[in-house]
């Protein structure tokens, strides 16, 4: 497919703020608290009054937790006081709110774009295991023990064992280098856990070959970031962190009859998409923000990606190449293995606080002996595989 | 472990299949797909003529994962289980665990077949 129609929108919108919440184990909290917490922290960081906000995108609304009231989107806009234009929320997991909110903001529906995810996951005792979707009916499912999303992607991880070498000696080095960035970070869940390769080894296997420490973290808290031109943008407070290239892929099959589970994933597509609208090649990247889900997750996108050839995951990742002082960062505020599971929005947020130099201790560059970053690859996927969105970022 | 609520609209005929101990999928009348999950419509070409096969129960593992943590408390006495999808050999990809096998000896690829057993309302196809 040819992508030059849609490079016009080549650094015309902008990410402009970006909102945290307390995050990790913070009891006592609603999963609303965390979606008004962090939507109006992303409108004051953009430097905006919340009535600007035309248009309201929430991530996936999961089962709430406890008696709750359901976190969705009419009622986190009713909490934030605000009356959007627009208003959506997904169900299962499409990713797709940047290029929404994109395609909105280019279309002219709406100026200013919200997008948060949030969540008590934590606190009300969320497994993950109700939220996996599959083609067969949730009895056939329960029936056969098959249990949620850790085994869904072990099973992708093993197939590719299968095609090409890989496994927990690649996965590792995924763990082990994104813990030493978690390190740098005080809002990370990991901290201060230093994590070596014994600890990961001998960590308990979830699913086989699945370990624990190849699983993403379970937080409370919530993530936002306000979208608007790059026009509006040079008048607010923040560094121009542009979009340069957005794209995206659904492969759409069940893990229980996908062909694609060891790739090419649709990270190959919608990287072919973003890498085109931004006109750029893999070597442009200075730093990469990964969704995470699971290890097997960063090295089936990167690999998709181009980074490396099929079963030369454990050649890219090892001595510390995407950790700090590596050529190449991946994942660097410890990510959703190792910093907080906000879905997209950890890697993509990441990606917006480095370019405009706000990550202190962890910043990219002199601080941590690595590149001074211009362009940061970030993902995002979504149900087991089946949904891939790729976002190219870049300091104006 | 009393499960029901596995046969859907769609499936009926499939576990009307497993009754008789015959695996049963779709095949288009128009371009002769064998389609897993059952559907209304041929997802290659759309056609909704449709008639049926019985496999003849063997296949590979396409992949595979060993259960070392029980996410629900029925399977707390079934630890470590295998849980994999199997590559059947008129083509679907079908869920279920494979039983009475060596953990050792489990690969990709490795042959396997059929066998029955009774799981709440239904029977059901497993592999070894």
């Amino acid at each position: 497919m040819n992508y030059t129609r849609i490079r016009k929108l080549k650094d015309k919108y902008a990410i402009v703020g970006v909102g945290y919440t307390p995050q990790g184990k913070i009891p006592g909290r609603t999963a609303m608290s965390f979606y008004a917490e962090a939507g109006a922290n992303a409108i004051q960081d953009a430097g905006l009054k919340k009535d600007a906000i035309d248009a309201l995108i929430c991530y996936r609304q999961f089962p709430a937790a406890n008696d709750e009231p359901e976190a969705t989107p009419y009622l986190v806009a009713q909490h934030l006081g605000i009356t959007p234009a627009i208003l959506s929320q997904e169900s299962y997991c499409p990713r797709h709110q940047f290029i929404q909110a994109v395609s909105l903001l280019e279309a002219g529906f709406c100026n200013y774009v919200l997008i948060i995810y949030a969540d008590n996951a934590v606190s009300g005792k969320r497994m993950f295991i109700n939220e996996a979707t599959h083609s067969e009916s949730p009895a056939y499912n329960f029936a056969y023990g098959e249990f949620g999303f850790v085994a869904d992607y072990a099973m992708a991880a093993r197939r590719a064992m299968h095609q090409f070498k890989t496994g927990p000696d690649t996965w590792k080095e995924i763990a082990v280098n994104q813990r030493k960035w978690a390190n740098l970070n005080q809002i990370a869940a990991m901290h201060n856990k230093t994590l070596d390769y014994d600890q990961y080894i001998n960590s308990p296997y979830l699913a086989e070959p699945f370990r624990r420490l190849d699983a993403s973290l379970i937080s409370d808290g919530g993530r936002a970031c306000v979208v608007t031109s790059v026009e509006r943008a040079r008048d607010l407070r923040h560094p121009v962190v542009a979009i340069m290239g957005i794209g995206e892929a659904n492969p759409s099959v069940d893990i229980h009859q996908s062909a694609y589970m060891s790739g090419p994933t649709g990270a190959k597509k919608a990287s072919e998409m973003a890498f085109g609208m931004a006109d750029i090649k893999l070597d442009a990247i200075d730093a990469c923000e990964i969704y995470d889900c699971f290890t097997y997750t960063v090295e089936i996108t990167m690999q998709d990606y181009g980074f490396f050839n099929p079963g030369e995951g454990n050649e890219f990742f090892k001595d510390g190449k995407t950790a700090p002082g590596g050529k190449m960062p991946v994942n660097t505020s410890g990510g959703l293995l190792s910093e907080a599971y906000f879905m997209g929005l950890t890697p993509i947020t990441e990606g917006v606080m480095q370019l405009m130099e706000r990550c202190g201790e962890r910043q990219l560059g002199e601080k941590t002996g690595t590149n001074k970053p211009e362009i940061i690859l970030c993902s995002d996927n979504g149900g087991v595989l089946q949904t891939h969105s790729c976002l190219i970022l870049r300091r104006l | 472990m009393e499960i029901t609520g596995i046969v859907t609209a769609d499936t009926t005929f499939f576990w009307e299949g497993c009754s008789n101990h015959q695996l049963r999928f779709q095949k288009c009348d128009e371009c002769g797909y064998v389609r897993w999950p059952a559907s209304i419509i041929c997802p290659k070409c759309h056609s909704m003529k449709t008639n049926y096969i019985v496999s003849g129960g063997e296949g590979e593992i396409y992949s595979f994962v060993i259960y070392h943590v029980a996410f629900n408390s029925n399977f707390k006495n079934k630890v470590p289980y295998v849980v994999a999808v199997v590559r059947l050999e008129e083509g679907p990809h079908l869920l279920t665990n494979i039983v009475d096998c060596d953990f050792a000896k489990l690969k990709c690829g490795r042959k396997v077949k059929v066998v029955w057993r009774k799981i709440g309302e239904v029977t059901a196809p497993y592999f070894k």
